[in-house]
């Protein structure tokens, strides 16, 4: 194959190659933009929990929060997604807080004492015939 | 006859060519997905758009489960309100940092100077603070992420140097940038490495005077067992590889010294507090004894002096 022949294939595959490697750093843009906002006044806590979901997903989030500090918890997804819904379970699995009958995107509470905590965040199942993948962080901000 | 042998082969170079692409595409974000993910589909629609969304690229749904640990800021804050008093010799080296050449040792010292970085920022060490974050530049440099620290970020620095929450913010956002930039790059083992770095590095700081220590910072100390569970579980979570594995062997004697806090679990129970907040309190009970924080104490020293040599 002559090398204006390659030239094609070799043009297709880094497009490919950048598409996909933009589509993660657009997710990234979507959190900064979308999401660290809603955290200004606390201070975030550096950790990067975004995942690209699709309806029917799920993900957890295990985390330990300090005794005598305020926490938000924040869960941001793309809007295409449908309303996240999310709940916080304790140690033992209990849960202490559902976002389900809430309508916000964030928690905001205050913990005693030191525990480790589960965010586990649900996206909506659709009906829809072409299903759509988004971004969806789950990001903890604490203060005082 | 030639254009039916043609095909095949333009076919064959063309999956060639975009072998690598898709696999790139499958693992975006750095999301490998879980065991029930299989069955992932692929479609030609391939560009998300601005707004961080697209046609989906697989149809069975998975459970994707994020481990993190406290970052050195957070940490180095309940360091300053259990009492702690700031101690300028037992930081890292800067000069040190031009010595570390490989991608495991940039890696952990990176997380090391990120966590003398904060905690010369919570106590309003300002000079220090932009010499450390000097520092954690050469380092990412290193990395390739050099970018992420640029002379622009170091000049607002210290331009701020005397606004501490303007400079926690400047941490935080850098680090935050930083994390994702390693996952978007398939660098996980140096995100975990990193954040293995900064949990050490502030246990190591909040352990050098446990004869002076409050009684609060005894016990979020000894709290650190739950942080340390959360690291191994994020440590865990990537594919193995010689630095992770050499990681997670430098921090058992540490989880041995942590098996002597007890955890007694017990229910946590949410309240409205008078100001509406929500409270949550019950839990766990964490008991420990003096020798159990001499053992953290003298075996974190180990594991951060072995790396920050």
């Amino acid at each position: 194959m002559t090398a204006i022949k390659k030239f094609p294939l070799a043009a297709l595959a880094l497009v490919m190659m950048f598409t996909a490697a933009d589509a993660a750093a657009q997710c990234r843009t979507f959190t900064k933009k979308r999401c660290l906002p809603q955290l200004e006044e606390y201070v975030q806590n550096d950790n990067y929990n975004t995942a690209v979901l699709i309806p029917g997903d799920e993900a957890e989030l295990e985390l330990t929060f300090f005794g005598d500090r305020a926490y938000r918890l924040l869960v941001c997804g793309h809007p295409v997604l449908g309303d996240l819904t999310f709940q916080v379970l304790d140690s033992r699995g209990n849960g202490i807080y559902d976002s389900s009958d809430k309508e916000s995107d964030h928690f905001d509470f205050r913990v005693a004492n030191t525990q480790q905590m589960t965010i586990r965040v649900q996206v909506p199942e659709t009906e829809a015939v072409i299903q759509h993948e988004g971004c969806v962080s789950i990001m903890v901000g604490s203060k005082g | 006859m030639k254009l039916n042998n043609a095909r095949p082969t333009l076919l064959l170079r063309l999956a060639k060519w975009s072998a690598l692409p898709l696999c790139l595409l499958f693992t975006g974000c750095g999301e490998a997905p879980d065991a029930a993910s299989n069955g992932a589909d692929a479609t030609t629609e391939v560009t998300m758009d601005a707004e961080g969304m697209m046609p989906a690229r697989r149809q069975k749904a998975f459970k994707k489960i994020f481990h993190a640990v406290p970052s050195p800021i957070e940490t180095a804050m309940l360091l300053e309100r259990s009492g702690i008093q700031f101690d300028a010799e037992a930081l890292h080296t800067l000069e040190n940092a031009v010595g570390y050449s490989t991608t495991e040792l940039q890696s952990v010292n990176l997380g090391i100077y990120a966590g003398d970085l904060s905690y010369s920022v919570i106590f309003n060490q300002n000079q220090q603070s932009v010499e450390y974050l000097n520092t954690c530049r050469r380092l990412c440099d290193g990395l390739g992420v050099g970018d992420i620290i640029n002379a622009d970020l170091i000049s607002r620095a210290d331009n701020n140097r005397d606004v501490r929450d303007s400079l926690v913010d400047i941490v935080t956002d850098t680090f935050y940038e930083l994390n994702g930039r390693f996952r978007e790059n398939g660098m996980e083992e140096v995100s975990g490495l990193m954040a293995a770095g900064g949990w050490i590095e502030g246990v190591y700081l909040g352990t050098r005077s446990l004869n002076s220590s409050t009684a609060d910072l005894k016990l979020r100390i000894a709290e650190q067992k739950m942080t340390l569970d959360n690291l191994i579980g994020l440590l865990g979570s990537y594919a193995p590889t010689p630095a992770l594995t050499n990681m997670k062997e430098a921090l058992r004697p540490v989880e041995a010294a942590f098996a002597g806090v007890t955890i007694t679990e017990n229910p946590a129970v949410s309240t409205a507090a008078v100001d509406g907040t929500v409270v949550i309190s019950g839990g766990p009970e964490v008991n420990y004894d003096e020798a159990t924080l001499t053992a953290i104490s003298e075996s974190i020293a180990v594991v951060r002096n072995q790396y920050a040599q």
